[in-house]
Parts: C-alpha cells; sequence; structure tokens
C-alpha cells in the first residue's frame, strides 16, 4: 500500500518544513505548498489524502482554496490559522473545512487530529455497522460490547464514565444539568453542593477528546450542563 | 495730632453735627428769607412815610378832605344843592362819615386856602397862618395848586376832578411826634418794630447761609468715606434705585405743597406758621440726606448703574435674558393692547363693538404665536434632555421651530453633532485599539508557531547535552506563555473596549461553579488547596462562556496565589434581585496592592512576577462581568483575597 499523503500549504516556510518533519516521523508522504494555486495544483496533479491548510496566504487565501478544493474533492481540510475568533473557526468550518487548529498549535495534538481525520477518511464505510451502535463523527458507542470507540480506536471507560457516556449518547443533542445526570447514572437523588460529575466528565473528555479544553464530542455547556454534540 | 484731627473729621458725630447745622441753618435761612421778602417793603424805605401803606392811608385822607372841605362844604350846603332827596341824603351819610373818620385821625392835618377869598380852612386849632407853617414843617407835607401836586402820592382822578375849577391852594400833613389814637400811629409803631426786625433777619440770613455752605461742603467732602482717600462706603438708604429714590423725593415735595396749600385759611395764623415750618423741616431733611446719597452715588461712580431703569436695560438689553426685539414685540403687543382697549372704552355704541372685534382677533393672534413659540422651546427643551441622557440620535425638527428660537435649536443641533462626533470618535478609537492589538498579535502568533515547533523537534534530537536540554525546557515554558499572553491579550482588548457579542441565556450560577470546580479538581489538589462551596440554584442572565472565563480566571488566581494548605471558600448566594458569587481565599504573598490596582492590566499580586500569568486574569473577569451588566469588586483585608461578583437575576418572561 502507497504512503498516505498529506499536502501540507503555508506561506511561512518554516512551518511547512517542521510539518514536514513530525508528518514524515508518522510515516506520511508530504506536499508542499506555499500559496493556495500551487495547493490547487498539487492536488489536480496527485492523489492526496489530507489537506493543512493556512488561511492568510497570497494569491489565493485558504477559505477561498476549501472552497475549490470541495467543488471536486472530499479530501479532509484541517485549517491553521493565527485567527483564533469563534467567528473565524465558524467560518472556516461552513465552508467545508473539517477541522480548525488555532495557531500557535501543538504539534502532538495536530498529528492526533491529523491521524484522526485520516482514520475516518481511509476507513469510512469499511466498519460494519449494527444497528445498536450509536454514532456521531468518529465517536462510536456500542451498547452491546459495552466499549467506546474514537475514530475507530476503543477507549478505556470505568463503570460510571460509561454510564454517562452511554445516558448522554441517547440524548444526542440535549443539555443535561449535573443534577439530571447524576440522578440518570446514580439512580439515587443528587444533594448539591457536589461537584462528581463534573470531575467526571472531564476525566472522560480527557480520554476521547483530542484537546479536552476545546471539545469536539462531549460539551460543556457552562452555567447550564453538557451534551453528546450530534454530527 | 493731625491724624486725630482727620479721624474726627471722618467721625459719625462729626458728620452728624454737620448734618444738623445744615438743617438748622437752612430751615433759619428760609425763615429769615421769608420774613425779609414778606416785610420787603419796611426793610427797604428810609422811613415809615416812604412806605405805600403810609402814601395809601394819607392820600385816601387827603382825597376825603377835599371831599369834605371842598365839595360839601357843610350840611347846608348839601341840602340846599337842589339835588334829588336821594342825592342829598347819601350825600349827608357820606358827609358824616368822613367828618368821623378826620376827626379820629389826629395825626392828620390840612389846611387849605382859597385864592379867590384868602380865606382858610384847617383842621388844627390854632392860627391859620400857624397851622400852615406847622404843617409846612412836616417831613409828610403834600402841596397842591393849580392842579398840580407836589408829591408822588398815588392821588386818585376824583380828587383831580373835585379841585378841577376849585381856587385851592391845599397843604396836608402828618404831624410829627404821633400821637397815639388813629392809624398812623399804630402803623409807624408796628413798622419800627419790624424794621429793628429786619436787621436782625438779615445777619441771620446771612450767618445761617454761610453756615450752611460751609457744613454742607464739609459733608459733600466726607460723605460716604470713613477715612481720607478711602474707599465709599455706602449706607441702607444708598441701595435704594436713585430714579427709585428720587421719584420718592418728588412725591414728598408735591405731598408737602399740597398739605401747605390745603391748611392755608383753614387755621389761624400762627399754627398754619408751624406746620408749614414742621413740613418744611422734614421736606428739608429728605432734601438734605437725599443730596448726599446722590453725592455719595456719584462719587462711587454708580449713579446711573444704581437706577432701575438701567437694570431693567441691563436684563433686557444686553441679550442674556432675550433678544432685544422679542422684548420690543412684547412692548409693542401691550401698548397696543392698551390703545384699543382704550379707545374701545371711551367710543360708546358701535364704536365700542368695533373696537371688541378688532381685540379679540389681535389678542386670539398673538396667543397663538405665543403658544407656538412657546411649543417650539418646549421642542428645544425636550431634544436637549433627550441629547443629556445620551440619546445622540434624537431628531430635532427645527422647520418647525419659532423664529424667536431658531439660533437656539441650531445651536443645540450643532451641540448635538459635536457630540456624536466625539462618541463616534471615541468608539473608532477604541475598536481600531482592538483592531491593532489583535492584527499585531496575530502577526504574532505565527512566528510563535515556529518557535514552539522547532523547540519541540530539538527535544527530539539527542543532544547528549544535559544543559541543552535545561535550556530546550526553559524555551518551551516561555513559550508556551507568550502564547498564553498573547490570547489573554487580545482578550482583554476585547472585553475592555465591548468588543464582545453578549448573548444573554439563563444560567445556573451554582452548576457553572459545579462545573468549573470539576474542572479545576485536580489543579487543586496540587496546589493542596480545600475548597469549600456553599451554593443554592441561582438563576443568573448571562452569557455562559463569558461567566465560565470569569469564574475560571478567579479559580486560576486562587490556585496561582493561595498559600497552600489553606481553605478556599466559594459562595454562590441570592438576593432579591441578583446572583452573588463569592471566592475567599488566603494569598501567600503579602498583599501590598489596593483592589483597585489589581483590576488594573498586568497587575499582579507577586511585584517580583515570578509566578505565571500575565495579570490580566482579574482585568478580563473584571470587563466580562460589566459588559454582561454586572458589578465586580476585590476587597482585601490583610491576606485574605475577596472577590465579589454580582449578576442580575433572570426574570421569567
Amino acid at each position: 500500500m502507497d504512503k498516505l499523503s498529506v499536502l501540507v500549504c503555508d506561506d511561512d516556510t518554516a512551518i511547512v518544513d517542521a510539518l514536514e518533519i513530525y508528518l514524515k516521523q508518522e510515516d506520511y508522504g508530504v506536499v508542499k505548498a506555499y500559496t493556495g494555486r500551487q495547493a490547487l495544483k498539487a492536488l489536480s496533479e496527485q492523489k492526496i489524502h489530507l489537506v493543512l491548510l493556512d488561511i492568510m496566504m497570497p494569491e489565493l487565501d485558504g477559505l477561498l482554496t476549501t472552497i475549490k478544493i470541495r467543488e471536486e474533492l472530499n479530501v479532509p481540510i484541517i485549517i491553521l490559522s493565527a485567527k483564533s475568533e469563534d467567528t473565524d473557526k465558524i467560518t472556516g468550518l461552513n465552508f467545508g473545512a473539517d477541522d480548525y487548529v488555532t495557531k500557535p498549535f501543538n504539534l502532538l495534538e495536530l498529528m492526533a487530529r491529523v491521524k484522526s481525520q485520516m482514520r475516518r477518511y481511509t476507513a469510512l464505510g469499511s466498519l460494519a455497522t449494527s444497528s445498536v451502535i450509536i454514532k456521531t463523527g468518529g465517536l462510536e458507542l456500542d451498547p452491546e460490547a459495552k466499549e467506546l470507540r474514537v475514530d475507530g480506536e476503543a477507549i478505556k471507560l470505568t463503570a460510571t464514565e460509561y454510564g454517562i457516556m452511554l445516558f448522554l449518547m441517547k440524548n444526542m443533542g440535549h443539555v443535561f444539568s449535573t443534577e439530571q445526570i447524576y440522578e440518570q447514572v446514580w439512580n439515587e437523588p443528587s444533594y448539591s453542593a457536589e461537584n462528581t460529575v463534573p470531575v467526571h466528565i472531564r476525566r472522560i473528555r480527557e480520554k476521547i477528546e483530542i484537546n479536552p479544553k476545546e471539545p469536539k464530542y462531549l460539551k460543556v455547556v457552562w452555567g447550564i450542563g453538557y451534551k453528546i454534540e450530534k454530527y | 495730632m493731625d491724624t486725630k484731627l482727620k479721624s474726627i473729621k471722618y467721625s459719625a458725630g462729626a458728620k452728624t453735627a454737620a448734618f444738623i447745622v445744615v438743617w438748622l441753618c437752612v430751615m433759619c435761612a428760609v425763615g429769615s428769607a421769608v420774613f425779609l421778602l414778606y416785610y420787603h417793603e419796611t426793610v427797604n424805605s428810609k422811613s415809615y412815610y416812604d412806605t405805600h401803606q403810609f402814601k395809601n392811608e394819607f392820600s385816601m385822607l387827603v382825597s376825603n378832605a377835599v371831599e369834605y372841605n371842598v365839595k360839601f362844604k357843610s350840611e347846608a350846603n348839601i341840602k340846599s344843592s337842589g339835588d334829588t332827596a336821594e342825592t342829598i341824603n347819601k350825600n349827608l351819610q357820606r358827609y358824616y362819615l368822613i367828618k368821623k373818620k378826620l376827626s379820629e385821625s389826629v395825626n392828620f392835618a390840612y389846611c387849605f386856602k382859597n385864592t379867590n377869598t384868602g380865606e382858610t380852612v384847617t383842621n388844627i386849632k390854632v392860627e391859620a397862618e400857624d397851622a400852615l407853617a406847622l404843617i409846612q414843617k412836616q417831613p409828610s407835607l403834600v402841596y397842591y395848586n393849580q392842579g398840580t401836586f407836589v408829591s408822588d402820592f398815588p392821588f386818585n382822578t376824583g380828587i383831580m376832578q373835585m379841585l378841577e375849577d376849585a381856587p385851592y391852594e391845599i397843604y396836608a400833613a402828618v404831624i410829627e411826634p404821633l400821637r397815639p389814637g388813629d392809624v398812623f400811629y399804630d402803623d409807624n409803631m408796628s413798622y419800627s418794630k419790624n424794621k429793628a426786625l429786619s436787621n436782625n433777619a438779615t445777619i441771620i440770613l446771612v450767618l445761617s447761609t454761610i453756615l450752611t455752605i460751609v457744613a454742607f461742603i464739609y459733608l459733600v467732602m466726607v460723605t460716604g468715606r470713613r477715612k481720607p482717600e478711602g474707599e465709599i462706603n455706602l449706607s441702607f438708604i444708598d441701595r435704594l434705585y436713585t430714579d427709585v429714590y428720587s421719584m420718592l423725593v418728588f412725591f414728598a415735595a408735591i405731598i408737602s405743597i399740597a398739605i401747605a396749600a390745603q391748611i392755608s385759611y383753614s387755621f389761624p395764623e400762627r399754627v398754619e406758621i408751624i406746620i408749614i415750618a414742621l413740613v418744611f423741616g422734614i421736606d428739608v431733611l429728605i432734601g438734605l440726606s437725599y443730596l448726599l446719597s446722590m453725592i455719595r452715588q456719584i462719587k462711587s461712580g454708580q449713579l446711573l448703574r444704581n437706577t432701575l431703569v438701567y437694570k431693567i436695560f441691563a436684563i433686557c438689553f444686553n441679550g442674556k435674558t432675550f433678544k432685544t426685539w422679542t422684548l420690543l414685540l412684547l412692548l409693542g403687543y401691550g401698548a397696543t393692547n392698551g390703545v384699543l382697549f382704550a379707545i374701545a372704552a371711551h367710543s360708546g355704541g358701535a364704536g365700542f363693538f368695533f373696537f371688541l372685534f378688532l381685540i379679540v382677533p389681535f389678542n386670539i393672534a398673538a396667543v397663538y404665536f405665543a403658544a407656538k413659540a412657546l411649543l417650539s422651546l418646549s421642542q428645544i427643551m425636550e431634544a436637549a434632555k433627550e441629547i443629556s441622557v445620551g440619546n445622540l440620535d434624537y431628531a430635532l425638527d427645527n422647520t418647525k421651530v419659532a423664529v424667536a428660537f431658531a439660533s437656539f435649536a441650531k445651536d443645540i443641533q450643532s451641540i448635538q453633532g459635536g457630540l456624536k462626533k466625539a462618541v463616534a470618535e471615541a468608539i473608532k478609537g477604541e475598536r481600531m485599539k482592538t483592531e491593532l492589538i489583535t492584527n499585531v498579535s496575530h502577526d504574532l502568533k505565527t512566528p510563535l508557531t515556529s518557535v514552539i515547533n522547532y523547540v519541540d523537534l530539538l527535544k527530539q534530537e539527542d543532544l547528549n547535552n544535559e544543559k541543552a536540554s535545561q535550556y530546550l525546557d526553559i524555551l518551551e515554558e516561555k513559550s508556551a506563555r507568550l502564547k498564553q499572553l498573547i490570547e489573554d491579550l487580545i482578550e482583554a482588548s476585547k472585553a475592555s473596549s465591548g468588543n464582545l457579542a453578549v448573548s444573554v441565556e439563563k444560567v445556573d450560577l451554582h452548576e457553572l461553579v459545579m462545573q468549573a470546580c470539576g474542572e479545576y479538581e485536580e489543579k487543586f489538589q496540587k496546589a493542596e488547596l480545600d475548597v469549600h462551596i456553599t451554593a443554592d440554584k441561582t438563576f443568573i442572565a448571562a452569557d455562559g462562556k463569558h461567566m465560565w472565563r470569569i469564574v475560571e480566571n478567579l479559580l486560576s488566581n486562587t490556585v496561582k496565589y493561595s498559600l497552600s494548605r489553606t481553605r478556599v471558600y466559594i459562595n454562590v448566594a441570592k438576593s432579591e434581585s441578583c446572583g452573588v458569587l463569592i471566592v475567599k481565599n488566603i494569598s501567600a504573598n503579602p498583599l501590598d496592592i489596593s483592589p483597585e490596582q489589581l483590576t488594573e492590566r498586568f497587575v499582579r499580586g507577586d511585584l517580583a512576577r515570578t509566578t505565571e500569568g500575565a495579570g490580566l486574569g482579574l482585568s478580563i473577569a473584571q470587563s466580562l462581568t460589566g459588559i454582561q451588566g454586572g458589578r465586580f469588586k476585590i476587597e482585601t483585608d490583610g491576606d485574605l483575597f475577596k472577590v465579589t461578583v454580582v449578576m442580575p437575576l433572570w426574570e421569567e418572561e
């Protein structure tokens, strides 16, 4: 099997070079580009499995490049940008990007995201999906096997953590307060001034999220509760 | 000695004395002047015989004597005259009357000499020649011959007619020394008395006039001054407007004249003189103080300025109160109304109604225009009020504003425009600042990415050098710190400029604190802090994300700066209209900084700046609380550090 290739596009050569070193360590093939146009040209010439794209670039910026790519290809796109506003992230994701990483980024975190996207892209449709499996994005909960998988990888959870995930996954998209979660999972009335549930949830996040501070699946709705994001 | 004199000169006693002197002297001077005027003939004549009083009396007697001796001659002569009985009777009566009067005038002597017959008639009981000689010796001699009087006596024409054809020489005189018993004696006595008195009156007049002038000049010099060249002290009476004062004095004068006119003929002469003197005395008093007051006003240079008219003009015409022409319009309105009313009142019947029909529409029109003008004034006032409370976009329609207030409306609009511009510029400035910080931060982030990445790559290399890897650790730590700083900087600038979107929702402060503590559980344990939470369900109106940032900053502050192995108290409570979050902890370092300074950007609890953090946490928390409509307060008490966040409660619609 050929190496999976990643297109790295940034006008800052130092960043491109650093990324190349890391990606090669992870055994990916690397194609380098320094403008949006070069990126589009590379995509039209060879098979690319994932694109890392900067927004602020000369000639053609990252957002327009994303739109052009999405006109033809379904390849995963991770945007790398110094723009850290919520609106910038939302715009990027709405334009067709699969993930958004703000500069300065942690290379390990970025590699985790690359791997996650790559697994989903390459393993798409290959997994046998049973009807009982609850799924959102790369997150799967198999009640029969009592197993939680992220991008196909099983995660080790304690019984309580699994209980919480089961309850939240079953009611995907709904927000539950700590009190409700406690009553549902522990099956006993909750006493206030306890932060048991929040602590458990943080631990789950640390296990399933690439960046627990910016969770993709298990989200904190501050002052209201928690929910599993529906993708 | 000199100064003593001066102090006496300017003393109140001296002034009062001078005042009284002037008053008395004026009274004396006027009294004596009146006396001299009244008896001016006595004063001007050399003797009693020069007076008109004497001359009239004397010529009357001469006339009577002529009538008696030339016309009637005797009782028999009258009876035999051949006139009607009535005339005879009348002449007889007259004859007796004259006879009686001549006999009573004991000092009057006459001698009629008939030039034809040489016969002499006289009333002196001596020989005819003696009588003539005696009369001719007297100073008051009157001699008549052939139609010519040797004398300047005012003889009437009747006497000339009587003597026209009569061949008489007439000698008449008052015999000196005068004997008591007739009018000449009495008059001469009173003449002598008055003559003597008038000499005294003249002396009094001259003396009192001189005294008056001297004392008055003194008063003019010293009035209003307490010391030489000192400033002018105005007395209480000078506070009266000078024109009002003048009017009052004028009225006083009129009243006293009216009193004088009223009392003459209605009282005995002596009482009358006393009353007039009294009134005059009061008048002099008033007049004198008035004069001195005016002099003081002139000295202080405010004679004109202290008038009521000047004050009114000053108020009306210096443009401060109102425009001159509006005032004139008002006066014109009043005058027109007055004239119309006067004409209506004076013209009867049809004229009355005609002018009534003029008055009513005129006044309705005036009220209409006044109301319109006031309406525009209230419009302008409303606009000013709106602008003052911050509604800078309030539109004042100046096309409908009355002419009187047009420029006022324009001024208000230009103030509004200026204010708007200033506010817009301030907002723009703040936004530009935020944008600048954000842009600079973006530009910092790109190279920082490389720094972090290559530090990471370098760490993977086999350096075989313990020092090098130590240095790398420092580089890694500091670059992470730099990253955090940049992010905090962006957030702080956005929060303080209000450049953040706030979506208010129903947030349970209790839930939020639980979640936050869940996030910080391990950090608290690591810092060896014992966290005590007391919380009730408290629904506040806030943006959950911003609230989380506030709580997170407070908790991270607590973790960073608390003394280890102490307790941290977190308290959520509910008051009537607010949800209150209180975080208390014990500071590891002494809190030498004031609570106000702690919320300033880049100020940190430890002055040495050895701990991590940019010093932006509390500043961000305060700004975020502010933009959500809450209050943020820091209190320190020794090492106790207490933060209170007060947020408005959620109200169900």
